[in-house]
């Protein structure tokens, strides 16, 4: 297997071959043409079709090697024994493949298609995205080989975030809520079947790319474990990395009638591998969306402990539940600190922790209890804003942004409710402060920051 | 080290896959994880000689290569105050043996000192298709399959890390003092972990290797039983 980090040309490169491109608008090929134009690639699109001499108004080749050039990606929208025989035939200008086309390992009669595909391959040193995957959505490069259209699935901006994934559909599913949130995107590498190239390259590749600020793991399966946990904690070393682990139910793992066998179905064993590489790993869907919007936001935090400010006394305290139950630290604050609020509070205010503003609250009594609390070494206040009561105003939110800014530490605000509330949140949120509408996503969110999953044990 | 490439490709070339208790705690005692002062006998007759040698209450067990789950099958006797009990007790084992696994071969019998009960617990390692070996924590010793109340870790791991899936446990305050009870040994006990993972990550041969139950106590821990499953083995065993 070609191991090693020689796969950047994906992410850059100079020019990439549609083959089996098609003029037929809905044919996938065509569709991944227009892509590639609509997303303003600027390297050099070669359409491969004997059936014609131009598509649109690009010239159109017979065959890859017609190509003088060296072309750095070729796209494959064939079917699977198509595929073959065009790599098997006199290809000798190719660096990388990304095979979209199914009919391999995961259909039964493709299986002996994908060992041949891997041996051509090796021998010719073709390195290989799929087959069966969407292949590269890059909004760094301006690359995208997703079949799906435009105007049905949206693209995410440019921005941090890199997602790995064996799904298609899940990277399809992830690139449109992301880009209805508002959550940037550096890369997408959908590798179905992982012919060649798997997690391990990918996370190779991310580890050192500036582009990267966090990166999202969908996982079914892993097969090279070991290298997989090196090269994850090669990248977290430098940058979080989440995962979400489908397929948990799997049967146990021996035959053997032996107790640690048959207590680890495989996902205990892939969860102590997420340990090991210190990946943070999330549960379910919402888990995922709240993890990848708080880091969109936020840098990591070193501590876990949690300052939490209301101004609804209930909703902190099932918060303070939430976060012991999260790991997190919900610790008194100390005598002093305590005596030097309730001078800066409305009489009423509980100085415990969670700080209850109580519906005296003010738009300064938000900005005292959270610059207390950063004086006094917490490392994440999760803030709730209940509207309801009329001393606050649409002022919180830069008084809020103003303390958050001076301490340089994350502020979560938590603010469930129906439209008025909904609509001041956005302020927030155009501040760049991310607004979560129950008191669990923001503790989930708030575990995230400080490197614990939102898994319970 | 020599010893255990002994026990083990002693066991390969008689083609079991499965190391006798008596092997396996020879094993982990290399490792200086302790077990229980024990006398191996071949019947009664050597009773006489070797009683001395521990002292009481002792359990009585069978040392088969066909019998996995001792306890299953009649194949330990616990509660022995003197040789009279021991000898009633042979002749009762001998027979449920008998009668329930008819086809076991049986090596002899090991009597060993009873230890008193501490906060069982289980540890086990184990060679992950994928992840290579893996290392388990788990609480409650019998009730463990039903609890399944386990954490697992690569290894190797590091006290950190021991120390974490303990903490990881639901019923971890066994361990911290429960009720007036008194905490055990925990760096003792992350220590045994650690040369769990050891055993599971540098020797190659074992497939499976499981400490059920170490008892742990306030001033250490002792592994009452122990059983290893090595990769090859030509022999089916008939596991019971």
């Amino acid at each position: 297997m070609n191991t090693g980090n020689n796969m950047e040309f994906f992410f850059d490169p100079k020019s990439i071959a549609i083959v089996g491109a098609s003029p037929k608008p809905g044919k996938a090929s065509h569709v991944i043409l227009e892509n590639l134009k609509k997303i303003g690639y600027n390297g050099t699109i070669y359409p491969i079709n004997p059936k014609y001499r131009h598509i649109g108004d690009l010239q159109c080749y017979r065959s890859l090697a017609d190509i003088g050039d060296q072309i750095d990606v070729a796209v494959f929208v064939l079917p699977a024994s198509k595929v073959i025989d065009i790599l098997k035939g006199p290809v000798n200008n190719v660096r990388g493949a990304i095979i979209i086309s199914s009919g391999f390992k995961e259909a039964e009669k493709g299986k002996w298609l994908e060992e041949e595909l891997r041996d051509i391959v090796e021998k010719k040193g073709i390195r290989v995205i799929g087959p069966n995957c969407l292949g590269i959505y890059d909004a760094i490069s301006r690359i995208d080989t997703f079949l799906v259209p435009t105007e049905r699935v949206k693209r995410p901006k440019k921005g941090g975030l890199s997602i790995l994934t064996q799904s298609g559909s899940f990277a399809v599913l992830i690139m449109d809520e992301m880009a209805t949130e508002g959550i940037g995107i550096a890369r997408i590498v959908s590798y179905g079947n992982k012919v060649d190239v798997d997690e391990a390259d990918c996370l190779s590749f991310l580890s050192e790319d500036e582009a990267t600020r966090y990166v999202l793991l969908y996982i079914e399966s892993v097969e090279n474990g070991r290298e997989f946990v090196d090269m994850a904690s090669r990248c977290t070393a430098k940058k979080p990395v989440i995962a979400i682990k489908v397929g948990k139910g799997e049967a146990g793992l021996h035959a053997a009638r032996s107790h640690t066998g048959a207590m680890g179905g495989k996902y205990e064993i892939y969860r102590a591998a997420f340990k090991k590489a210190g990946i943070i790993e999330v549960d379910g869907y919402e888990g995922l969306k709240d993890a990848c919007k708080v880091l969109d936001a936020y840098d990591m935090v070193h501590g876990k402990k949690v300052l939490i400010i209301t101004d609804g006394g209930g909703i902190g305290v099932s918060m303070a539940d939430a976060c012991e139950e999260l790991g997190l630290e919900v610790k008194r604050l100390t005598d002093d600190s305590r005596k030097s609020l309730s001078s800066r509070l409305p009489a009423f205010s509980a100085t415990d922790n969670p700080i209850d503003l109580t519906a005296s609250a003010t738009d300064d009594s938000y900005f005292a209890a959270i610059e207390e609390g950063f004086l006094n070494g917490y490392d994440i206040a999760i803030v709730t804003v209940l509207w309801g009561p009329p001393t606050l105003t649409a002022g919180v939110v830069d008084r809020i942004n103003e303390v958050m800014n001076s301490y340089n530490k994350p502020v979560i605000i938590c603010s469930p409710g129906g439209e008025f509330t909904r609509k001041m949140g956005k302020l927030f949120e155009e501040k760049g402060m991310p607004v979560f509408l129950t008191p669990e996503a923001a503790v989930r969110a708030a575990a995230v920051l400080t490197g614990n999953g939102t898994r319970l044990n | 080290m020599a010893e255990v490439e002994k026990i083990i490709s002693n066991a390969l070339n008689e083609g079991r896959q499965n190391l006798l208790g008596t092997e396996a705690r020879e094993l982990i005692s290399t490792w200086e994880i302790p077990v229980p002062r024990s006398i191996q006998i071949k019947g009664v007759e050597d009773l006489k000689l070797k009683a001395g040698m521990i002292s009481p209450p002792f359990v009585l067990k069978v040392i088969s290569r066909d019998i996995m789950h001792k306890t299953e099958v009649g194949g330990v006797i616990t509660g022995l105050r003197d040789e009279n009990d021991v000898k009633n007790a042979f002749i009762r084992m001998k027979k449920d043996i008998e009668v329930n696994v008819p086809q076991a071969r049986i090596e002899g019998f090991l009597l060993e000192e009873f230890i008193p009960g501490g906060v069982e617990v289980i540890i086990g390692g184990m060679k992950d298709p994928q992840f290579g070996p893996v290392v388990m924590f788990g609480i409650g010793g019998i009730l463990v399959e039903l609890m399944k109340d386990v954490s697992f870790r690569l290894a190797p791991l590091n006290q950190r890390e021991a120390i974490e899936m303990m903490g990881e446990i639901k019923g971890y305050s066994f361990l911290t003092g429960y009720r007036g009870s008194k905490p055990v040994d925990i760096e003792q006990l992350a220590s045994t972990i650690m040369k769990l993972s050891d055993i599971i990550s540098n020797v190659k041969e074992i497939k499976e290797i499981e400490i059920n139950p170490l008892f742990a106590y306030e001033g250490g821990v002792i592994a009452v039983d122990t059983r290893v499953v090595l990769e090859k083995g030509s022999e089916k065993t008939n596991e019971i």
